[in-house]
């Protein structure tokens, strides 16, 4: 086609200052859209896009399907789960379930204290894991290596098994027998208490027995307060943040090994000179990391931000380990929000499916605020592990 | 370092500052380790402080019993473990079910996680739109998605006789209602000579669509990652070259993404394995409750955890070590 054209000289037709119009011989219209449709090229394209297209329409399919029906029986009036010819578009449109759960289940309450749970989390995980995975890209320190395998240790050990003793250990929660000390409990080395030696440690008790949590930092968001009991064993922080707010600082809260290994790649794929060249201009190692490297990794940033953060806020397993005393309360979006409004409590014909309906519409509820920050923030999930340069 | 920028070419030549600049060099590295611990100081502070006590309180539970009452805790050795597998013996049994699951699992999701992620890579219209529908599930099906799932085919089965046309609309279509039946299956396959396992596998396997496209999303995720990072320019060359694509993911894409596929073969076990919805994982969290370990149920599912670890750490070292004598590591460039 091209070589033809070519043996017949373009005529130019006009010129002007700024543009020029050229007329050549074409092939005609028929050849031309023959050799596009008809060549084994194209019917192969087709016939791929085709399959491609049918296949990703699929799994979107399979993937949105059951949020599909969720949202379908969650707008249903009790009447519709027991008529047989209603499948996806409710007869009798309400919105009682809704209603039924936003006011009588306190959702602002728990959509509140879920999001602040999960917002702390999420920074102060970011920050962390931040900082640890720049120590293990860019230093090289001796046992580098071992401290990276035991980061990989914390993600394997699944939480479920060390459930008891993560409790216990917030349960009475002391840190190198600080609380000890100060409750007058002495010092305990290798099993001998100094206390013997020096009986006026005996003496030392400057921390009251109770400390009322909701006064100090959960007041404002919650609508319970908790005693914290402080005995000789340690303090009582479960049923507070702080549980959630020390695994997040010594980045051993859910997956944080992961998030870890993602900064580390992304660290790894920053060149060595940009640091070098501010290195050279007087700026320290934190200065450096703290001005040119964070500002560089904030797609990467967003991206663990928004892993941490919806990873806590669906999270159950903790929420139930460490809010144990407040069962009844609907303190958080998670399982325990997971109920029956006491006004859709009526018993038919349908209730099995009605009950379910309800269920699943409060996990829709819990997920809304999820997806819409998804919406805004997918895009950098690509970007952002993209970036991190992982094949590398 | 800076001095040494300042120096003139012929100082630098010179043997003395060469001395001198080694030195210099040395303390820098020495100042740079050191600032290195600064860095992952709160990782080590929080294994050391908290993590490392945490591990030991959990394994020596599972060489004690706790009294109920008095909370005291009495040495009794291997008793635990020995009850884990005797007292109840469908622990072996579960634990075989479990990795029978993951050794299904595992495959499916790593092969379709790379078939997603080079569909999402090719240049399509509406690709935006679809990696936005496929990586919704790494964000949104961690916790409570699940567990109203699990609570579904619960309330399901107890109800029994419910029409299944209203069950697909008030319950879970896919999860529990099953996309295909076995009858289905059989009918398709009744032509082949195929046993009944490999037809129960493709069951099994098709069954589990729903919740291998919503286990695969961070494995899509770190593939799609590797395939972009790929040079343009290989593809290029292979072209003109006269290979086929076929070729061309045999040859190239392949042994390029081979160190991701290993690194996602070990996230997927891991994330198989931690998972609280595995069979497992659920079934050691009955046995805490359960009567028949006489108020020793805790210790006896901790013991039976760090077995189902050790097994699963055997398992992640062995995949691990075949795995990585087929990886090809691309020499970084210069």
């Amino acid at each position: 086609m091209n070589a033809q054209n070519l043996d017949n000289k373009p005529v130019v037709k006009r010129e002007s200052k700024n543009k020029i119009r050229v007329e050549f011989d074409r092939t005609p219209l028929k050849d031309r859209l023959k050799a596009k449709f008809l060549s084994t090229f194209f019917l192969k394209n087709i016939v791929l896009w085709i399959f491609r297209l049918v296949l990703m329409v699929g799994i979107s399919y399979v993937v949105l399907n059951p949020f599909l029906t969720k949202i379908a029986a969650s707008f249903m009036a009790p009447e519709d789960f027991v008529d047989a010819t209603v499948r996806l578009i409710p007869k009798h449109f309400s919105l009682d379930i809704y209603k039924a759960i936003i006011s009588e289940l306190g959702y602002f309450t728990a959509f509140k204290n879920t999001f602040l749970l999960s917002f702390i989390t999420a920074l102060l995980q970011t920050f962390v894991c931040c900082l640890i995975g720049y120590g293990f890209a860019k230093f090289k320190f001796r046992g580098r290596n071992l401290l990276f395998g035991l980061v990989v240790l914390t993600m394997i050990v699944p939480h479920p098994t060390i459930q008891n003793a993560m409790y216990n250990s917030f349960f009475e929660f002391d840190i190198l027998g600080i609380v000890k000390f100060l409750k007058g409990g002495g010092i305990e080395l290798f099993g001998y208490n100094l206390k013997e030696l020096i009986p006026a440690l005996e003496n030392i008790n400057v921390l009251p027995d109770q400390i009322r949590f909701g006064e100090y930092l959960d007041g404002a968001v919650t609508r319970y307060s908790v005693d914290m009991m402080i005995t000789q064993n340690g303090i009582d922080v479960t049923n507070t943040f702080i549980p959630f707010i020390v695994l997040s600082l010594g980045a051993l809260a859910f997956k944080n090994g992961l998030y870890i290994f993602l900064l580390r790649q992304f660290f790894r794929g920053v060149p060595d000179e940009l640091e070098e060249s501010a290195y050279m201009d007087g700026s320290g190692v934190f200065k450096t990391f703290f001005r040119i490297i964070l500002p560089l990794s904030i797609p990467m940033m967003i991206t663990v931000f928004l892993f941490a953060f919806c990873w806590q806020w669906t999270d159950g397993f903790y929420i139930n380990l460490f809010y144990n005393q407040v069962k009844t309360n609907t303190v958080f979006l998670s399982w325990e929000f997971i109920d029956i409004p006491s006004s859709l409590n009526i018993t038919y014909a349908g209730t099995q499916l009605y009950n379910t309906a309800i269920r699943n519409t409060c996990g829709l509820l819990i997920v809304l605020p999820l997806v819409i920050l998804y919406s805004f923030g997918q895009r950098f999930l690509v970007q952002g592990i993209e970036q991190s340069g992982l094949a590398n | 370092m800076t001095k040494d920028v300042n120096l003139m070419p012929s100082e630098a030549v010179a043997v003395q500052p060469m001395k001198k600049r080694r030195k210099k060099i040395a303390s820098l590295d020495r100042r740079k380790a050191r600032a290195g611990w600064w860095f992952v100081l709160p990782f080590v502070l929080g294994f050391l402080l908290i993590y490392l006590p945490m591990i030991y309180d959990s394994i020596m539970l599972t060489v004690q019993w706790k009294s109920q009452v008095t909370g005291e805790l009495t040495f009794v050795g291997f008793d635990n473990f020995i009850s884990a597998f005797t007292t109840k013996s469908t622990y072996l049994q579960t634990l075989l079910t479990g990795l029978q699951n993951l050794a299904l699992d595992v495959p499916s999701i790593l092969i379709f996680s790379l078939f997603m992620a080079i569909m999402l890579n090719q240049k399509m219209a509406g690709r935006g739109f679809f990696r936005a529908i496929f990586f919704m599930p790494v964000v949104l099906s961690t916790g409570i998605m699940e567990s109203i799932a699990a609570m579904d085919t619960l309330s399901d089965s107890m109800s029994g006789g419910i029409d299944s046309g209203a069950a697909e609309v008030g319950g879970e279509a896919v999860g529990t209602g099953g996309l295909m039946s076995i009858a289905d299956i059989e009918k398709m396959f009744s032509g082949m000579e195929l046993g009944a396992d490999v037809i129960k596998f493709i069951t099994d396997l098709v069954n589990n669509v729903y919740d291998i496209v919503n286990r695969s999303g961070v494995q899509m995720l770190i593939f799609l990652a590797a395939l972009q990072s790929i040079s343009p320019a290989i593809y290029e060359s292979c072209k003109i070259d006269g290979a086929t694509s076929w070729e061309t993911f045999w040859k190239v894409t392949l042994p390029i993404l081979s160190p991701m596929i290993l690194v996602n073969a070990v996230y997927t076990i891991i994330d198989a394995f931690t998972s609280t919805q595995n069979v497992v994982m659920s079934y050691i969290s009955t046995v805490g409750v359960d009567p028949a370990y006489e108020g020793h149920g805790t210790e006896v599912a901790t013991a039976m955890s760090w077995t189902y670890f050790l097994i699963v750490i055997l398992i992640v070292a062995v995949i691990a070590a075949i795995c990585s004598a087929f990886v090809f590591y691309q020499r970084k460039s210069d």
